[in-house]
């Protein structure tokens, strides 16, 4: 067990060094969805399973491929990072490094907390996600809804063609324009 | 309960009464829909309840909140009859949309549970980050909408990771639970829990554009169309000030000594950035993005300084700046139209030579924006500062007033620029439905400054 431990963490975090250091943007892509599938595997060993398998279809599988898609289309294989100035590169080292600290600093104490309710071979099972869902997290369950309803209206806002030579009512001469 | 099932139904319907291709019929529904939210709202006060394992808690703090949002909802939707009389496609989308965000609004004002807030403030933004793109053509739009967009989602996050580190230490999503586990620490808090908190609290702080989570809200401000500015510096601002209160009351209060002092120290540079910015600003959508960050800093200034009792005092002062911003973007949309779409603060020039009463209403919103009696904006600032100086919070509270004063300049400069004279002649067409909004939102500021005490008490 922590053998596996071990491993799928070191090949997370060797992924992870070469998802930044890597080049070219496939690369990267590719090497982020290695440390998503490990992260899978990491899950499982943590017994949920629903966890492991929704990450695995909808990072890996869904959103990863969509970035390999657009990488490949748009062809930006090429190494067209822009270069940012010294200052700013100095500064956001900085900052990450205060806020690497501070995250260290905070978890470093993490281990004393014990967990406050006992382990079962039930947790992370789909049928106790399912059963807390439809029980208790039954209202943000449904209202998640309207979330997604928004989402999708304003795809097809942004995505429909509108007639040819529409453009938005931007101010005309005769004091009828909005916006 | 019902209020919320009720809203969301609204705004399928007026999604669906796009098909019939009459844009006029699209307000004028919305706004009975919105009616009957109302009535059903304000049927819940004093008869608050817990719903769904009291994933929402419709208390009386949340009915008020709720309907002062109902109203300025449907005075935005009422001059949407004329903003989108031109607009020749989506305006069901987008009076469906701004429903869909006034749901979200509700969720902030009531949740019990940090998954509320969080579904709450992310039903709130996802519109507006559409809403924001409104002109599709227009560069600065499509900027605005991507720059909220891109800022809003990595708050969220940080804003998600702070809710992941709070159940990491306190097992619960639940914001009295929280409460009771913070109390057990007799304030020997974890820090995992401490950044918890202060993640949490960074991810309202963006909602309600305190300085430094700031950056976002001059440009979207600016390149989102007006009605949809005014959307987001009236009910998303309520949503976020009343979503913020309750996180402190709930769950949060008190503060440990770290966290309080950072809360401290964003209070003072929010009404710093906030008033200082806007003195060099040209253009009014960007003025009034500053004037509202600085609004942000006098309403967390009364929030921090006396919780408990500073719940009326947030309402008045929310409704109060609201009922002021509405009309001036009425009159902003007015001379920009007569001034060939200039948005400079120059675009006000003539205004008084053209429309006379419409200068002196000016006048009188910008003054209440700036505090001056006998405006309410004048008594909502004043409430702020008798509650924190009765706290001992003295000197954050000269400095809140010598930023007020300083405040008085950039809104006078804008009242000025009205009462200068225009180079070009400016036909300002003013049709029956503004003149009465303008007049009804410049009465109600007056009336709710002068009698104050016989509406409260």
């Amino acid at each position: 067990m922590s053998f596996l431990f071990y491993f799928l963490s070191a090949i997370m975090i060797i992924s992870g060094l070469l998802l930044v250091f890597s080049k070219s943007p496939i690369n990267s892509v590719i090497a982020l969805i290695v440390c998503f599938i490990a992260m899978g595997g990491q899950y499982i060993l943590l017994n949920a399973q629903f966890l492991a398998v929704v990450h695995i279809i909808v990072y890996t599988g869904a959103i990863m491929v969509l970035f390999l898609f657009v990488i490949m289309l748009l062809n930006l294989n090429k190494t067209t990072i822009p270069q940012k100035t010294s200052l700013t590169r100095v500064s956001a080292v900085i900052a990450g490094g205060l806020f690497f600290l501070v995250m260290i600093a905070a978890s470093r104490q993490a281990l004393e907390i014990t967990p406050r309710y006992p382990f079962d071979g039930h947790t992370g099972l789909v049928s106790a996600i399912g059963k807390s869902l439809f029980h208790e997290f039954l209202l943000p369950f449904e209202i998640s809804s309207v979330l997604f309803i928004s989402a999708m209206i304003g795809a097809v806002m942004f995505g429909k063609k509108d007639p040819p030579g529409y453009s938005d009512p931007v101010y005309r001469n005769n004091n009828t324009g909005t916006a | 309960m019902s209020a919320l099932i009720i809203t969301v139904v609204l705004g399928i319907v007026v999604l669906y009464l796009g098909f019939l291709n009459k844009k006029a019929i699209l307000s004028p529904v919305a706004v009975a829909g919105l009616l009957v939210v109302l009535w059903f709202t304000s049927g819940e006060w004093n008869s608050g309840a817990a719903y769904f394992h009291d994933m929402v808690v419709f208390d009386n703090f949340s009915v008020a909140f709720n309907i002062s949002m109902i109203i300025l909802t449907i005075l935005i939707f009422l001059f949407g009859m004329d903003y989108y009389r031109t607009m020749e496609f989506h305006v069901s989308e987008h009076y469906a949309l701004m429903i869909f965000a006034l749901t979200g609004a509700f969720l902030m004002t009531s949740f019990s549970n940090f998954i509320m807030l969080f579904l709450g403030i992310e039903i709130l933004s996802i519109p507006l980050y559409i809403l924001a793109g409104g002109k599709k053509y227009s560069y600065r739009s499509n900027e605005a909408s991507f720059k909220y967009f891109m800022l809003g989602s990595f708050a969220t996050t940080i804003f998600l990771f702070g809710i992941a580190l709070i159940y990491g230490t306190t097992a619960s999503f639940y914001l009295p639970e929280i409460e009771q586990y913070v109390a057990g620490c007799n304030g020997e808090l974890h820090p995992m829990l401490m950044i918890g908190l202060l993640f949490v609290l960074i991810g309202v702080a963006f909602k309600i554009a305190a300085a430094p989570f700031h950056f976002w809200s001059p440009d979207v401000y600016e390149g989102a169309p007006t009605l949809v500015t005014v959307f987001m510096s009236t009910v998303a601002k309520t949503a976020g000030i009343a979503a913020f209160y309750r996180l402190l009351g709930m769950g949060l209060l008190p503060l440990p000594v770290p966290l309080e002092r950072a809360l401290w120290v964003m209070t003072g540079l929010t009404l710093l950035v906030g008033n200082m910015g806007a003195l060099r600003q040209t253009s009014f959508k960007r003025l009034l993005a500053y004037s509202s960050i600085a609004h942000s800093g006098f309403i967390m200034l009364a929030m921090l300084s006396q919780h408990d009792n500073s719940a009326s005092t947030l309402l008045y002062y929310t409704f109060v700046y609201s009922l002021a911003v509405i009309p001036v973007f009425i009159i902003f949309i007015l001379v920009k139209r007569a001034s060939n779409g200039l948005e400079q603060l120059s675009a006000f020039n003539g205004l008084f030579r053209e429309k006379p009463w419409i200068a002196a209403a000016f006048v009188i919103l910008m003054a209440s924006l700036a505090g001056i009696p006998p405006t309410s904006g004048f008594l909502a600032k004043f409430q702020v500062f008798v509650l924190s100086i009765g706290q001992g919070y003295l000197f954050i509270s000269l400095f809140a007033i010598v930023m007020a004063i300083v405040g008085v300049y950039y809104y006078f400069m804008v009242i000025r620029e009205a009462y200068t004279e225009s180079e070009f002649a400016k036909p300002i067409v003013l049709n029956q439905l503004n003149a009465a909004l303008i007049l009804i939102c410049t009465l109600g500021v007056l009336i709710l400054g002068i009698f104050y005490r016989a509406i409260i008490i």
